[in-house]
């Protein structure tokens, strides 16, 4: 059977209006039926011609899952929430400032007034063997192509890899565990809320996704306790090119001080494993430190212990390394002004 | 869906390629791989195909138009192809070029990963609706003009569009932030230099229209 | 020195226009308007009655047979309306060329469809249907069964023993013996002991069916306080044009009407009648926007037979719509080149001898002139006392490669300027100096002697003062004096030398002066973008002294009888048409004259032509442009084209026949001498900032300095300096391509795995400049600068890097926060030179 990309294909378009409606729409056709949010991931699926969803779940219409809304214990962003609305609102920039920089480095203007943040935290890996429609284990086949004494795997996983190699790509993510964020989830069972770490899978528990959703469910909303309101944030990205591309690296940072030292802090990278990565081991070996170099020295080491490199990405351990040390201990500016 | 039976199929073929045949091949030097490996390329097989046309209402250019619209069809498809609007341009088809750049309420879209049926009771301006009834260009347009921006072109109506929805949220920016606002399109001449003279221009000229 | 006398006067650069009504001074041109109003019409924006679409079906593998294609189920498809196999496809042709000379058809070149597909990505199989969806599903109810073969996706394996052969008539190409132009495939590889340098990290050097020399290079070596041996690597680079290669083709009374990009309106009709198997003036080719060329749509391409096939085949319009993942495919690559050169410096830092082997990825279809142009370049632009070249040009299964801007000159400079750098570091001379000393100047000589011993030189040369200028303006020995490192940031900066052929000869014009009075101006040059193609009359409209705005371009469309023109490629075009221009502008001139003369009484030398009048000189009677092509019409012959110059070429001349009688016509054709070859230089200076704890690096500041020559139209001119400098810096900081080499498949067909440089990636402030110093050799003085800039592009950026990180950091480019992460820490290279395509 020959190939062809770049045509759609033709599906049954349903456009909910309510949160309601569309998680229904979604538990009925469960396998069958694509959830689409801003589409930035899924045009790509489904222009490849690799997935054809028989039905097409639009949540564009769904206007309760969009806005950024003030709580009790923080905020709660709407998943449909364009990642132009989170970076430009006036709340999120003075108090979680972490997520308004994250999604500031989110590939292009014109994406990030489509993408959303459900999307961005929901998005598929970008392995380029599994895009690209090779038979691999995450495609529900039985071999890893990135991972061969010649795969190309420049920008594969350091950490976790369980026969995928392939890395979440998200840049709100690490932000999000930073954070301390709660993703709420509709489900045919009721509303279930979970931690922003917990929202994420490994190739151990289900090689084939990225997170936990299972057909017939819907994140409907991410909420932001105001624990970590007006924190110290270090949020930074590695890329090749400076707009479009998905990060080599990104870490996110949220410290709290008590007498010049580190009383709590909560830190995450992504793009170095299947999913993002709390470094818990670093939080409680900075805990009670100053944040300072030699800190951040101590806590790069102890970050990419466990490494364990591919053919093409070695370069990710020094890289982990150093943006964990920035995180924690700063970056050594420059007194050049030119 | 039928996904699952091609998977099945794959399965025995690339059985046959292990991590042992990969050494073997690679020490070899481009040893004949099976065909059975390429077969991995093939697609899912479900057809449906005669998905109908549905006739909706779009307002583009600040005109009602009646028009078929498939359930999959993109926005720049039914501009370029329903509507005959072809200035907005067709690059990657992906959104990572810009060319198909559109206005939707004023904000800067990538047309070619918009359904059109997401935009029925939106506003969309294209490249066509900028210049005056009377033919008078845009203050973006003439800038352009005036500073001989751009080079081949194919990109020039996606900058355009962007650089004034941009403009409408910053109207005075330096010319950093004019890079920034116009960084999600694509120019392969790589005409960068002079296509931000010529925003810069269009930034004045904007400012005083 | 020939030409024009340089004092420390002439530094200065003239400011553009001196002297001129027109040349020199910025313009909106012709096309702009359309552009910016979307009206403009690339060839997808083409509507027709009955339009089919037409997909493609790709050979998903680098290397295999075709061995049953099963149809019989997308062919029943309601909607399907034909396919198109490679047996229908027109087989290699004989053509014969301008000077009536016979080529014989090149059996190594690739077809319309394959039936033997060489590399992943090869159109094998086209299906035309009322939609694209419709063709869609049928392709994937198409059963096609292939043989896979054996396949090599790298140069430098495929030389090794017992590797795979790309085909199966070899995997080297080894030029004819003289006169023959052509290359013959065969078998080459190298002994395992001649692959031992490998390990050490150096070029394996065995055989090379390619080699010249000049000079006495082991009195160079020996001579030298310094002998550096470097190996160094390119990637292979696509041109990745916006516009996708797509093309629409109607047939109507017999005739083919093909819309498609081009970079020459003109010899692309030709060459689709020779794909075709067609007489030449059955085709129509319309072509009035392109987007994006680069050397990958100079004439003819499969892309163009398809259509055309099917739309005989179906008698319906067939419009090809091309994705941007089939123009990865199909869009044609600037090969990688895996080089190593040996290099000798006296202490001042001038090059006493130069020992250059390069290994160059042809790819699967043909051989290619990227590795002697890469030894052309480097001799001229380096001026190395003695010199040898040796060059591999391997066949393997990837993309088959094409001129892509500066095509060898980039490699050359991309791989010589990191040499350079090291030596200047080594020898203790400031890097401007070090070029200075061994900048070409004058009528400099390059290559290696020709049959009668001589060699070839270029026209004039002024690179020394364009570096000079250059440094001033980027103020380098400031840059240099300052510290490097801060915090984690370290900075460095970087000059380089760049030049390319700026220019040929020998084509028409072809002027109307209409009953209205309006000049026409007919053009055979692709609109490719850079507005070389309207530029270019500027120095026609200068003498016939008019307003610019009463001229009427007419272009992209041959049913508009348009003249033999050259290709906007190669940089020809502001040199090759100023020229013609010229000429044809003087011989409309004194068409006028004798009209006027014919008409009002006196010779023709009593008459002047000034604002769209031609009258007798210091005043009396005269005639209007409109009467004066009225009398042309009443007086006919060669007057009114109803003869014609007999010096015009063929094309030329059937379009003045069809011109005949709509006014006062008036063609001409280039013969002016030219004392040497036309090239282009620039000096080139860049600054980077690197974090060395992320390996990213920022592109600060940017300039290149031109010597082009008289400087046409300032605005396109920066255009080019900078867009091209670009092009060159996209190699440096990242374009590539990324292929499996078990499969032989690539993984980075998207924009976002392949790299294309975008506005944030470059400096948000680039600089230009140029010494417009008028060439002697040449009417107006311009030359090209399409190709000269990108090598200084991509090795400013380098030579930049090196600066700030040292010596040991890169082997290859592009250069990455991976290659820079890993040997910064190391100290030295931990990227495998050779290894392609990560």
């Amino acid at each position: 059977m020959a190939v062809i990309r770049d045509v759609m294909p033709a599906f049954d378009l349903l456009q909910p209006a309510s949160a309601a409606d569309a998680q229904k729409l979604l538990e009925t056709y469960r396998e069958n039926a694509w959830v689409m949010a801003g589409g930035m991931d899924s045009f790509d699926w489904l222009k490849d011609r690799i997935k054809k969803p028989q039905v097409l779940v639009d949540l564009s219409g769904v206007d309760e899952l969009k806005g950024i809304r003030t709580t009790a214990d923080g905020v709660e962003i709407g998943s449909m929430t364009t990642l132009t609305d989170i970076a430009k609102d006036a709340t999120i920039r003075k108090n979680y400032g972490l997520l308004a920089e994250a999604v500031e480095h989110v590939a292009s203007p014109q994406i990030r007034n489509q993408g959303t943040l459900g999307g961005n935290v929901s998005q598929d890996a970008r392995c380029w063997y599994y895009r690209g429609g090779w038979p691999c284990y995450r495609a529900g086949g039985n071999e890893c192509f990135a991972d061969t004494p010649v795969g190309r795997n420049r920008e594969h996983a350091i950490f976790g890899a369980n026969r995928c190699v392939a890395v979440n790509p998200s840049d709100s993510a690490p932000a999000l565990i930073a954070l301390d964020a709660k993703f709420v989830i509709q489900t045919s069972k009721g509303e279930q809320v979970v931690d922003a770490e917990d929202y994420f899978l490994g190739p151990e528990v289900d090689i084939t996704r990225l997170n936990i959703l299972r057909p017939g469910d819907l994140l409907t909303a991410i909420r932001i306790p105001s624990t970590w309101s007006g924190a110290k944030f270090y949020f930074e990205k590695v890329r090749d090119r400076n707009v479009w591309d998905f990060p080599l690296m990104n870490v996110a940072a949220a410290m709290k001080f008590s007498g010049g030292n580190i009383d709590e802090i909560r830190i995450a990278v992504n793009a170095v494993a299947p999913r993002p990565m709390r470094l818990t081991a670093v939080e409680s070996a900075v805990r009670g430190k100053p944040a300072d170099a030699a800190t951040g020295e101590m806590a790069g080491k102890l970050a990419v212990q466990g490494a364990i490199p591919l053919q093409f990405n070695a370069y990710k351990i020094p890289l982990m390394r150093n943006l964990v040390k920035r995180a924690i201990g700063g970056v050594q500016e420059t007194t050049w002004t030119s | 869906m039928s996904d699952s039976d091609d998977l099945k199929q794959n399965e025995g073929a690339t059985k046959t390629i292990t991590r042992r045949n990969f050494i073997l091949g690679v020490i070899a030097g481009g040893a004949v791989v099976s065909a059975a490996s390429y077969r991995f390329l093939a697609p899912s097989r479900r057809q449906l195909s005669g998905a109908g046309e549905r006739l909706i209402t779009l307002y583009i250019n600040g005109k009602p138009r009646r028009v078929d619209v498939m359930k999959q069809e993109t926005l720049a498809w039914t501009l370029r192809y329903k509507l005959g609007l072809t200035g907005t341009k067709l690059g990657c088809d992906r959104a990572e070029c810009g060319s198909c750049t559109v206005l939707i309420d004023d904000v800067p879209y990538y047309s070619c990963s918009v359904l059109t049926h997401t935009v029925r009771n939106r506003q969309v301006t294209t490249i066509e609706g900028l210049a005056a009834a009377d033919g008078k260009l845009h203050p973006v347009q003439q800038a352009v003009v005036d500073e001989q921006g751009f080079q081949c072109a194919f990109c020039m109506t996606g900058f355009i569009m962007s650089a004034v929805g941009f403009l409408k949220t910053n109207p005075n920016p330096t010319r950093a932030e004019m890079a920034q606002g116009v960084s999600g399109n694509l120019c392969r001449c790589q005409d960068y230099s002079k296509i931000l003279d010529s925003l810069m221009r269009a930034a004045e000229y904007t400012r005083r229209a | 020195m020939a030409g024009v006398e340089l004092t420390k006067e002439s530094l200065k650069p003239i400011p553009f226009g001196t002297g001129y009504k027109l040349i020199g001074h910025d313009f909106s041109t012709n096309d702009l308007v359309a552009k910016a109003t979307g009206a403009s019409k690339y060839a997808e924006d083409f509507r027709a009655e009955g339009m089919l679409f037409c997909r493609l079906v790709l050979s998903p593998m680098p290397h295999a047979r075709v061995k049953r294609i099963n149809a019989e189920k997308a062919l029943a498809m309601p909607g399907v309306r034909g396919i198109l196999t490679p047996d229908e496809v027109p087989g290699h042709a004989n053509y014969v060329n301008d000077n009536g000379t016979m080529i014989k058809a090149d059996r190594f070149s690739e077809l319309a469809l394959a039936d033997e597909p060489m590399y992943q990505g090869e159109p094998i199989l086209a299906v035309a249907a009322v939609d694209e969806l419709t063709c869609a599903e049928a392709i994937e109810a198409i059963e096609i069964e292939m043989e896979p073969l054996p396949f090599n996706t790298d140069p430098l394996d495929s030389l090794r023993p017992g590797s795979a052969n790309a085909r199966e008539e070899g995997n080297v190409w080894v030029p004819n013996p003289p006169p023959s132009r052509e290359s013959q495939l065969a078998v080459l590889k190298w002994t395992d002991e001649e692959f031992a340098a490998e390990k050490e990290g150096k070029l394996p050097m065995g055989h090379a069916p390619e080699e010249w020399s000049y000079g006495d290079l082991d009195a160079g070596f020996k001579n030298a306080a310094l002998v550096l041996d470097e190996t160094f690597s390119t990637e292979d680079v696509s041109h990745q044009c916006l516009e996708p290669r797509t093309t629409m083709a109607f047939w109507q009374n017999g005739k083919l009407y093909l819309y498609t990009g081009t970079q020459s309106t003109m010899q692309t009709v030709p060459a689709i009648a020779r794909w075709m198997h067609m007489p030449e003036e059955n085709v129509v080719f319309i072509s009035e926007y392109t987007g994006g060329g680069f050397g990958s749509k100079i004439t003819g391409a499969l892309t163009l037979v398809i259509p055309a096939l099917l739309s005989k085949k179906l008698n319906a319009p067939v419009m090809m719509r091309i994705s941007r993942e089939e123009e990865h495919f199909i869009g044609r690559a600037r090969p990688g080149i895996r080089a190593r050169t040996k290099v000798g410096f006296a202490k001042d830092g001038r090059i006493t001898a130069l020992d250059m082997f390069l290994v160059s990825d042809a790819g699967s279809y043909g051989s290619n002139g990227d590795g002697a142009a890469c030894a052309q370049i480097t001799s001229l632009l380096y001026q190395p006392a003695a010199m040898r070249w040796r060059n591999v040009t391997v066949a393997t299964n990837t993309l088959p490669r094409s001129a892509q801007s500066a095509p060898g000159g980039m490699q050359a400079i991309a791989i010589i300027e990191p040499v350079l750098s090291k030596a200047a570091r080594k020898l203790g001379v400031d890097q401007v100096a070090l070029r200075r000393v061994n900048s070409p100047e004058g009528k400099a000589e390059y290559g290696p002697p020709g049959p009668g011993g001589k060699r070839s030189y270029v026209t004039s040369c002024y690179l020394k003062q364009a570096l000079d200028a250059g440094a001033k303006q980027f103020n380098w020995n400031a840059r240099v004096a300052r510290s490097k490192q801060s915090g984690t940031k370290v900075r460095g900066v970087g000059v380089a030398l760049s030049c390319y052929h700026g220019g040929t000869s020998g084509f028409d014009g072809l002027i109307v002066i209409t009953p209205q009075g309006r000049v026409k101006i007919y053009t055979g040059i692709g609109n490719l973008g850079t507005e070389a193609f309207v530029d270019v009359h500027r120095a026609t409209a200068e003498i016939l002294n008019v307003p610019w705005d009463t001229i009427d371009l007419v272009w992209g469309d041959t049913s508009k009888n348009l003249p033999y023109s050259c290709h906007s490629g190669g940089s020809q075009t502001i040199h090759a048409m100023t020229r013609a221009g010229h000429a044809v502008g003087l011989e409309c001139a004194q068409r006028l004259k004798e009209v006027a003369a014919k008409s009002l009484g006196g010779e023709p030398a009593d008459y002047e032509v000034a604002n769209l009048r031609v009258s007798r000189k210091g005043g009396g009677a005269g005639m209007s442009f409109a009467e004066a092509s009225k009398a042309a019409i009443k007086l006919g012959g060669i007057y009114d084209g109803h003869d014609v110059n007999p010096a015009v070429n063929k094309y030329t001349k059937h379009s003045v026949a069809a011109h005949a009688g709509e006014g006062l016509v008036a063609s001409a054709t280039d013969n002016y001498p030219h004392d040497g070859d036309s090239f282009s230089f620039l000096a080139c200076f860049a600054e980077v900032e690197t974090d060395v704890e992320t390996g990213k690096y920022h592109i600060t500041d940017y300039l290149g300095y031109a010597d082009v020559g008289t400087v046409i139209h300032p605005a396109a001119l920066g255009g080019q300096v900078l867009g091209r400098s670009v092009l060159g810096m996209a190699h440096a900081i990242g374009q590539k391509w990324v292929i499996d080499p078990q499969y032989g498949v690539t993984v980075a067909q998207r924009f976002y795995t392949n790299k294309p440089p975008s506005i944030l990636d470059v400096p948000v402030d680039m600089k230009w400049n140029a010494l417009n110093i008028p060439d002697p050799e040449t009417p107006v003085g311009a030359r090209g600068c399409g190709e000269p800039p990108v090598g200084g592009g991509c090795a400013a950026i380098t030579n930049a890097l090196a600066d700030a990180l040292g010596d040991n950091i890169f082997q290859r480019v592009p250069v990455n926060a991976d290659t820079i992460l890993t040997s910064y820490e190391a100290g030295r290279p931990m990227q495998n030179p050779f290894l392609a395509h990560i």
